[in-house]
C-alpha cells in the first residue's frame, strides 16, 4: 500500500491539491478568462480624470460595503426581442429607475468593480439619472440627515470646508449654497476638490453613454 | 475542578518543550489580542448604524473603512491565526511526535518568525486601510498586497511545518486532522493567490475571481481547519475514538469536491454566466453530505456522553461548535436558491449568516479546543467560573445577534418586494441593529474573559519545571 492516501504523505498532499487545481481551473479560471475575452472585444468606455478620481474615492471610502451598482435581472422571465435578450428587472430590485437589469457590458474594463453584496443604502447605478443636481449631493455629502431625514449614511463633513480657499487651488473647490438643515454657521461652505470629484463620479452614473451604445436605460 | 474524563492535565502536560508551548500559545494570545481589537471596531460599526455621528469627523475612521478593519483582523487575525497555533499542536500530537522536541530548533525559529510575519501583515492591513489603501469592492481581501504578502508567507512557512511534522510522524497511518491541515494551507495559498492575481481584475472576469475568492477562503481555510481541530480535540476530550473514520474520509473528499464550485452563490441573478450560476446552486445544496458526515460523526461520537459534556468547561463550546457547524451550513444551503436569494440577498440577513457561521462554527470550535487543549500543554488550567461566565455571555450574544438580524433582513427583504419606499426598508429594521448593538456587547465582553483566560493557561512554572527537550 506504498500508494495509500492513509500511509503516504505525498500522496496525501498531491491528491487534493491536484484535485483543487483541476476544479479552480473549471470553475475560476477558465469561465474568467472566457469573459475576458468577451470584455476585450467591447471598446473602453470614456472616463475624465475628474469622474477616475472620484471613483477612486468612492473605493478608498468603501462607499461600495453600503452601496450596490447592480439592478437584478430575472433570468427566469427573460425574453428574445429582436435578437436582443431582454432581462426584466427583478421586484426587489424595482425601485432605482431602471427598466432593465445591469447588464455584462455595463461593468466592462470597471476595475475595481462596485458590484458590491450589501444594500444598507440604495442602489448607486443610475444615481446620475436620478439626482441630477450637484449641490443635492453636496449637502447629502455633508449631512445626509438634512435630506433624507434617518438615513444611515454617515456625514462626510471632512470633505468640506467653510474657510474660503485662496490661491490657485480655489478653482478646485465649488461654494455650496448653504440650506437651513445643514447647521453651518457662518452661512458659507465649500466642497473641497475630493468632494467635488465625488460628486462628478456620481453624477457620471448615468448611464447615457450606454444609451448611445444602444444598450438600453 | 478536573476535566473529568481521561487523564488530569498535567500528567498530559508534563515532558512538553517549553520552547513549543510558549510559541503555540504566543499565536493563541496574538489571535486573542486581535479578538479584542476586532471586536471593539466591531461593536462601533454596530452603534454607528443606529447613530451616524459617532466619529464621523474623522476620514480614517469612516464606517466604510473601519468595516473591512473589523472583518479582516476577525477572519485573518482572529480566527486563522488561532487555528494556526492550534494546529502545531494538533499535528504533533496526533503524528505522535515526541512531545519534548516536535520541532527541532530551526522549525521553531522559523514558526515564530511566521507568527510576526502574520502579526505585521494583520497590523499593516489594518492602518493601511485606514489610510484609505484598501481594495474596496472586494470583500476578504481587502488589505493592500503589502499586508497580504507577509501574512501570505506567514501561511507558506507554516504549511511547509505541518509537512515535514507530518513526514517524519512516529505512526504509519496519517490521522485525518492532519488532512485537513495540510490541505487547507495548501488550498488558502491558492485562493490567495487567485484572490490578488493582476490578469482578470475587471469587469465581469473579476467578479468570477470575487465568488471563487469569498467562499473559498471561508470553505477551503477556516473550515477544514476548525473541522480537522474537532476530529483531533473531540475524541480527545471524550476519551474515546471518532464514530467512524470512513465518514471522516467521505467528508474530505465531498468537502472538496463541492465546496470549491459554489462561490457563484454569491452572485445570483447577476449577468455572471449562467452555468456557473446554476452550478454554485446545484453545488450549495450538495454541501449537506460534507457537512453532515463531519457534524453527524461528530454528534455520533458525542451521543451518549451527556454527563462528561455537562461535566467538562471544553465539551460544551464544541457541542454548540458542532451544530453551529450543521445549521449555518444548512442555511447557507438555502440561501443559495433563487427564491430565497430574491427576496434575503443584499439583506441584514447575510451579515447573520456570516456571523452565526464564523461564530457559533468556527469561533465556537476554536474555542472548545484552546480549553480542552492548552491545559493539557501548558498544564495550566484555566478559572472554570470564567469559562461558564465566557460560555453563557457569547452564546446568549450571538443569539441575539443572529436573530435580531435574521428578522431585521426578513422586514428589508420585503420592504422590498413590496415596493415600499427605500427608507421605509432602513426604518423597518432599526430596532433589529440594536438588537444586534447588544448582542454584539455581550458578545464583546466574553472576549475578555477569553482573553484573561488565555493568559492564565499560557505555559508558566509549571512548563519550565518540567517540560522536556531543549531547555
Ligand atoms: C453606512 C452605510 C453607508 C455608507 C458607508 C455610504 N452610504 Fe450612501 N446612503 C446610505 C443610506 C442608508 C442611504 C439612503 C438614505 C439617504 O439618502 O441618505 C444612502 C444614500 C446615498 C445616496 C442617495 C442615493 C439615492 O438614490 O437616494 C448617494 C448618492 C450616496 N448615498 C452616496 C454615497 C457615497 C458617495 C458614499 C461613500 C463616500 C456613501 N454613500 C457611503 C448608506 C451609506
Ligand atoms: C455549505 C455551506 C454553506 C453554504 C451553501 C453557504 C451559502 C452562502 C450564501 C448563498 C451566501 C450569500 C448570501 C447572500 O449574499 O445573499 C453566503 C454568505 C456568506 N457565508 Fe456562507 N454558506 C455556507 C457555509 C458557510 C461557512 C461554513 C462560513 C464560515 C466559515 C460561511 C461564511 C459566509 C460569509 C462570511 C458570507 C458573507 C459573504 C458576503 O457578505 O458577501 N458560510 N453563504
Ligand atoms: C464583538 C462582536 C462582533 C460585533 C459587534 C460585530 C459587528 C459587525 C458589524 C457591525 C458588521 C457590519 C455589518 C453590516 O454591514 O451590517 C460585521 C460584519 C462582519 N463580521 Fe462581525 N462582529 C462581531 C464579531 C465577529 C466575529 C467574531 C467574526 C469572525 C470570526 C466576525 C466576522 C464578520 C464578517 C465576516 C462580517 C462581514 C459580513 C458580511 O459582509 O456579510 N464578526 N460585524
Amino acid at each position: 500500500m506504498a500508494f495509500s492516501i492513509h500511509t503516504n504523505h505525498r500522496v496525501l498532499f498531491l491528491l487534493p491539491a491536484g484535485i483543487y487545481l483541476v476544479l479552480v481551473y473549471l470553475c475560476a479560471v477558465w469561465p474568467a478568462m472566457q469573459e475576458q475575452a468577451a470584455m476585450e472585444k467591447i471598446p473602453q468606455p470614456p472616463e475624465n480624470e475628474l469622474v477616475a478620481r472620484g471613483r477612486e474615492l468612492y473605493g478608498s471610502f468603501n462607499c461600495v460595503t453600503c452601496h450596490t451598482q447592480q439592478i437584478r435581472g430575472d433570468e427566469r422571465k427573460a425574453s428574445d426581442n429582436d435578437g436582443v435578450r431582454v432581462v426584466p428587472v427583478l421586484e426587489a430590485d424595482a425601485r432605482f429607475g431602471r427598466e432593465l437589469a445591469t447588464r455584462a457590458e455595463e461593468y466592462a474594463w470597471q476595475a475595481p468593480v462596485f458590484m458590491g453584496t450589501q444594500r444598507i443604502g440604495p442602489d448607486l447605478s443610475s444615481t446620475g439619472r436620478r439626482l441630477p443636481e450637484a449641490q443635492w449631493h453636496y449637502w447629502h455629502l455633508y449631512d445626509p440627515q438634512s435630506v433624507s431625514p434617518d438615513s444611515l449614511m454617515p456625514p462626510h463633513r471632512f470633505l468640506f470646508t467653510t474657510e474660503a480657499p485662496t490661491g490657485d487651488a480655489q478653482y478646485d473647490y465649488e461654494e455650496v449654497q448653504v440650506i437651513a438643515g445643514l447647521g453651518v454657521s457662518g452661512g458659507k461652505l465649500w466642497a473641497k476638490p475630493d468632494a467635488v470629484a465625488l460628486v462628478e463620479y456620481l453624477l457620471s452614473l448615468n448611464r447615457e453613454y450606454l444609451e448611445t451604445e444602444g444598450l438600453g436605460k | 475542578m478536573k476535566i473529568p474524563v481521561g487523564i488530569p492535565v498535567f500528567v498530559a502536560a508534563a515532558g512538553t518543550d517549553p520552547r513549543f508551548a510558549k510559541m503555540v500559545s504566543r499565536w493563541l494570545v496574538s489571535a486573542g489580542v486581535w479578538l479584542l481589537f476586532a471586536s471593539v471596531v466591531g461593536l462601533l460599526e454596530a452603534f454607528r448604524l443606529i447613530d451616524t455621528e459617532i466619529l464621523a469627523d474623522h476620514a480614517w475612521a469612516t464606517y466604510g473603512r473601519m468595516r473591512p478593519v473589523h472583518t479582516m483582523t476577525m477572519l485573518f487575525g482572529w480566527a486563522s491565526m488561532a487555528l494556526t497555533g492550534l494546529a502545531f499542536y494538533v499535528v504533533a500530537k496526533s503524528t505522535l511526535l515526541p512531545m519534548h522536541e516536535p520541532l527541532s530548533k530551526t522549525e521553531l525559529v522559523f514558526a515564530n518568525m511566521a507568527l510576526w510575519l502574520f502579526n505585521i501583515g494583520v497590523g499593516v492591513g489594518a492602518v493601511a486601510m485606514c489610510m484609505g489603501d484598501l481594495n474596496a469592492g472586494r470583500e476578504y481581501r481587502e488589505w493592500p498586497w503589502y499586508a497580504m504578502a507577509p501574512a501570505f508567507a506567514s501561511v507558506g512557512i507554516c504549511g511547509v511545518l505541518f509537512y515535514r511534522m507530518v513526514a517524519r510522524r512516529a505512526v504509519q497511518g496519517i490521522y485525518i486532522s492532519c488532512w485537513f491541515v495540510m490541505a487547507g494551507c495548501f488550498w488558502i495559498a491558492i485562493v490567495v493567490l487567485m484572490g490578488y492575481q493582476t490578469f482578470w481584475t475587471a469587469g465581469i472576469p473579476d467578479r468570477i475571481i470575487d465568488g471563487f475568492y469569498i467562499h473559498n477562503a471561508v470553505g477551503m481555510w477556516f473550515t477544514p481547519l476548525a473541522v480537522g481541530m474537532t476530529y483531533y480535540a473531540l475524541p480527545k476530550l471524550l476519551n474515546k475514538p471518532i464514530y467512524s473514520y470512513a465518514l471522516g474520509v467521505l467528508g474530505f473528499f465531498t468537502h472538496l469536491a463541492f465546496y470549491t464550485v459554489i462561490g457563484t452563490h454569491h452572485y445570483i441573478f447577476t449577468p455572471l454566466p449562467m452555468a456557473l450560476q446554476t452550478t454554485s446552486v446545484i453545488c450549495s445544496v450538495a454541501m449537506i453530505v460534507p457537512v453532515w458526515a463531519s457534524t453527524g460523526n461528530f454528534l455520533m461520537t458525542m451521543k451518549g456522553e451527556r454527563l462528561a459534556i455537562s461535566h467538562s468547561y471544553s465539551l460544551p463550546f464544541l457541542l454548540v461548535g458542532v451544530l453551529g457547524y450543521g445549521l449555518a451550513s444548512v442555511q447557507g444551503s438555502a440561501e443559495s436558491l433563487r427564491f430565497v436569494q430574491e427576496i434575503l440577498h443584499f439583506t441584514h440577513y447575510t451579515v447573520g449568516h456570516a456571523h452565526f457561521a464564523m461564530y457559533v462554527f468556527v469561533t465556537f470550535l476554536i474555542w472548545g479546543c484552546i480549553y480542552g487543549l492548552v491545559p493539557r500543554m501548558t498544564g495550566r488550567e484555566p478559572p472554570i467560573a470564567l469559562v461558564t461566565i465566557h460560555f453563557w455571555l457569547a452564546l446568549g450574544g450571538i443569539a441575539v445577534y443572529v436573530v435580531g438580524l435574521s428578522v431585521g433582513g426578513h422586514l428589508q427583504g420585503e420592504s422590498w418586494v413590496d415596493g415600499e419606499a427605500f427608507m421605509e426598508s432602513v426604518r423597518v429594521a432599526g430596532p433589529d441593529r440594536v438588537w444586534r448593538a447588544v448582542g454584539g456587547l455581550l458578545m464583546f465582553v466574553s472576549h475578555i474573559f477569553v482573553f484573561v483566560a488565555l493568559w492564565k493557561m499560557r505555559p508558566g512554572a509549571f512548563t519550565m519545571a518540567f517540560g522536556g527537550g531543549q531547555s
